[in-house]
């Protein structure tokens, strides 16, 4: 089967290639092509280097590739650190004469200034996407309709630029046009991971969300943010991340299901807090999105550097569910499912996302999503009694039934110091060691029910990962009948399962974005195996199928 | 109303004098004239001395952590604007550990009660220098004398936000009537209750 056509736009940062990138996706959708899209961008807001690029297929496609069939620069020079992901035929557009040696031949000059130069300059960019849906051989009043929707207020020169691109195509390179691509089955809209959060967030029935913008968890706070009023829940921009997490805390202890957004610097910040709720047994949900660290370390590129941190977050022992989405989709149930494991486990719950799977989009049905959704509300008492215990241990999971504010005879102390069943504070030793076994009994309810590791194809030769990498990963593997792939939903806690399936092995490879193998470390305090060979990119970079496959060959 | 309904049952365990007792029947008294139902309302206590009042009133409450009890507070009160909401906590975590917090309550004009026994030290961890100890005080933490400015909290609240109910006073005269007026004030009412620790405040006047 052939691989996906992949379509890179670049050029500086400030120059729109971002919502061009949005746009061009949200077309391939339309189409029903399966599709995965990727950019790139510095810490900037003007200046240096942007990119956007979109791998699509009729046929089920898992990620977005490295090697692409058309570049194109916006303006003159940017294509060159591309160079080498040109496929022998792809095609470099830019404005420019074509450079001496090998790829000459792949090179197009495309006047875009001058073509742009009777229309406002923002609808620039338009053109470019004109050129490429006379390329790609898009349906043009899909191209036309979307566009006219996407910027209702520019409408008549956004078409008028696109129709310009499309006719110069048309004149000068209908011998690339490709072919008509069959009709695929893809979900017709797209979401980023960070919607797709916000998505779960709201038909997870969540109703309190804090954020200190941090990229690049940032795209969630803006989602709820814009629909906080028509969806009746609050949002809140407090005035740090402290703030942020004992808000939260504040809200979920009064009754609200409650989530917060940040990144590593972030959740650094609120790590006292995440020990607060596992002592008060108060559920909250952190959406923890990796970017590169250490410290401020690359704010706008990918990593999976902080595994272990989410793992061990917050001093002291107390139980805590890590759970990482490895696509939009996932990143839609892994939001609504994180906001009915707080309520049900009255504990820290991560959910792990990383700038790659946050910032990129996929195709998804909203409507076909939400109809898996199912609220959970774990034990509340509404009519207790009055020697009513709200930390009572007589329970064999751990979680003890509460209260909540308002309701009569329930009145209790949500504790940060160690407490006996009423919340009050003690140093008894009986009664330490008793609470901290309570609380501690939520780990093996949580093993019920959170996400099952889940296993592609056949176990012999696996490849073992986490998160975002899935995509590239299943698309690695696709059609090969030698290896398979487990992936690792649940880090916290462990389910025995992985155990079973590592053992069954004969070859593992262990894939991750980061420089340590933070899940080989994680696996190991549980189980013992054996890898046969580590993938590990820390360059604030994916991993893109090629890279993954071409090492699978060697081995 | 019988304030004693608001008893836990369980015996303060601050030093024999200390003005947080003063405090402490206040609250309760406030509460009961105020004729408010304990499962109304909502206490977020800050860590130190005049946090450890969570274990002694009954009503739904949450002792933070040190330095937090506001945003929790806010999160509560956010949540649930219908709950009375109120802050105890010291000068040690409120304008200190947790300033920004302050400051930020005090910009949203959020309707929550704050009081700070401000006894111009820590005293839980045993009299080091605090936000409000006076310039040149020795202290466990400073024996040479604090070489930093006190802090002008409830100035500075005022300066913020000119809105809010912001006041410093006396452990001892009005102390119910004043919890009273801040608990209805419709806005963020901070309470700088002016306290001596009777253990480490000597430190002080050295
Ligand atoms: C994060 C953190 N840092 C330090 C402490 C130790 N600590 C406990 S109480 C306290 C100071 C309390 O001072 P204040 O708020 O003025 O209360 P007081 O005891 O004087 O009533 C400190 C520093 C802590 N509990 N948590
Ligand atoms: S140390 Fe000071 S503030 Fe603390 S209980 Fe004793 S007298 Fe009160
Ligand atoms: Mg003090």
């Amino acid at each position: 089967m052939a691989q996906p056509t992949t379509v890179k736009i670049v050029g500086p940062a400030g120059t729109g290639i971002k919502s061009i990138g949005r746009l061009l996706s949200r077309i391939l959708a339309k189409h029903r092509f399966f599709l995965h899209d990727y950019s790139e961008y510095p810490s900037l807001v003007r200046g240096g280097h942007n990119t956007y690029q979109v791998s699509f297929s009729p046929q089920e496609n898992f990620a977005v590739f490295r090697t692409v069939d058309f570049l194109f620069s916006l303006q003159p020079g940017h294509w060159q650190e591309h160079q080498k992901e040109i496929s022998p035929q792809g095609l470099i557009f830019s404005e420019e004469t074509p450079p001496a040696g090998k790829l000459k031949k792949n090179f197009l000059f495309f006047p875009l200034s001058e073509l742009a130069r009777d229309l406002p300059p923002v609808v620039a960019n338009t053109v470019s996407l004109g050129a490429i849906g006379f390329l790609l051989n898009l349906k043009k009043e899909i191209c036309q309709n979307t566009l006219a929707t996407t910027f209702p207020q520019a409408k008549k020169e956004n078409l008028r630029a696109f129709q310009k691109g499309w006719e110069f195509a048309q004149q000068h390179w209908s011998e690339k046009r490709l072919p008509p691509f069959s009709q695929g089955k893809g979900e017709k809209e797209i979401v980023d991971g960070n919607e797709a959060f916000g998505w779960g967030f709201l038909k997870g029935k969540g109703d309190f969300y804090a954020a200190y913008p941090m990229t690049p968890s940032t795209g969630t706070l803006h989602f709820l943010a814009e629909k906080q009023k028509e969806a009746k829940i609050i949002v809140r921009h407090p005035e740090d991340e402290i703030a942020v997490a004992n808000m939260a805390a504040g809200a979920a202890f009064a009754g609200a299901r409650a989530a917060v957004g940040t990144s590593g610097g972030g959740l650094a910040l609120m790590n006292e807090t995440i020990s607060f709720c596992g002592i008060a047994e108060i559920g909250v949900v952190f959406y923890l999105v990796q970017r590169v660290g250490p410290a401020t370390g690359m704010p706008t590129w990918t990593a999976q550097g902080d595994l272990l941190f989410a793992v061990f977050s917050g001093h002291g022992e107390f139980p805590k569910v890590v759970i990482a989405p490895g696509d939009q989709k996932e990143s839609f149930q892994f939001s609504w499912q994180a906001l009915n494991l707080a309520a049900e486990l009255q504990t820290p719950i991560i959910v792990v996302s990383d700038k790659f799977l946050a910032e990129s989009s996929a195709n998804f049905s909203l409507e076909k999503q939400q109809k898996e959704v199912k609220i959970k509300k774990g034990k509340i008492v509404i009519n207790p009694r009055e020697d009513f215990r709200r930390y009572s241990w007589q329970n064999k999971d751990g979680c003890s039934p509460r209260t909540l504010p308002g309701t009569k005879n329930g009145e209790f102390l949500a504790n940060s110091y160690e407490h006996d069943q009423s919340g009050f504070s003690t140093e008894n030793a009986f009664v330490a060691a008793k609470m901290a076994q309570k609380r501690m009994k939520k780990l093996k309810k949580a093993l019920q029910i959170t996400p099952k590791p889940q296993l592609f194809g056949r176990p012999k030769n696996l490849i073992v990962s986490w998160g975002s990498t899935k995509g590239s990963i299943l698309a690695a593997i696709k059609n090969s009948s030698k290896w398979g792939f487990l992936q690792i939903k649940t880090l916290w806690p462990l389910h025995p399962e992985i155990g079973k399936i590592l053992s069954q092995a004969q070859k593992i490879v262990l894939v991750e974005n980061n420089q340590l193998g933070q899940l080989e470390t994680l696996l190991k305090t549980h189980f013992s195996f054996s890898v046969k060979k580590r993938l590990l990119k820390f360059t604030g970079r994916p991993f893109f199928p090629e890279e993954i496959k071409n090492e699978l060959e060697k081995i | 109303m019988n304030w004693k309904k608001f008893d836990t049952g369980k015996t303060p365990t601050w030093c024999p004098g200390c003005p947080n007792y003063l405090l402490w029947l206040a609250l309760k008294q406030s509460l009961a004239e105020l004729k408010l139902k304990r499962e109304k309302i909502v206490i977020a206590y800050d860590i130190g001395c005049a946090g450890n009042m969570a274990d002694f009133i009954k009503t739904y409450g949450v002792h933070t952590l040190h330095g937090r009890a506001i945003p929790v507070a806010m999160g509560v009160k956010y949540f649930r604007p219908e709950l009375t909401v109120i802050v105890v906590g010291g000068d040690g975590g409120i304008y200190g550990e947790g300033l920004n917090h302050l400051v930020t309550a005090a910009r949203a004009n959020i309707d929550i009660t704050v009081l700070v026994a401000n006894n111009h030290l820590y005293s839980l961890t045993t009299g080091q220098a605090s936000p409000t100890t006076p310039k040149g005080a020795a202290s466990k933490s400073t024996p040479q004398g604090t070489d930093l400015n006190p802090l002008p909290a409830v100035a500075m609240v005022k300066k913020v936000n000119p809105q809010v109910l912001a006041e410093t006073i006396s452990p001892q005269q009005h102390l119910k009537e004043k919890i009273k007026k801040a608990i209805k004030f419709p806005g963020f009412a901070l309470l700088d209750i002016d306290q001596t620790c009777v253990t480490f405040g000597k430190l002080l006047r050295k």
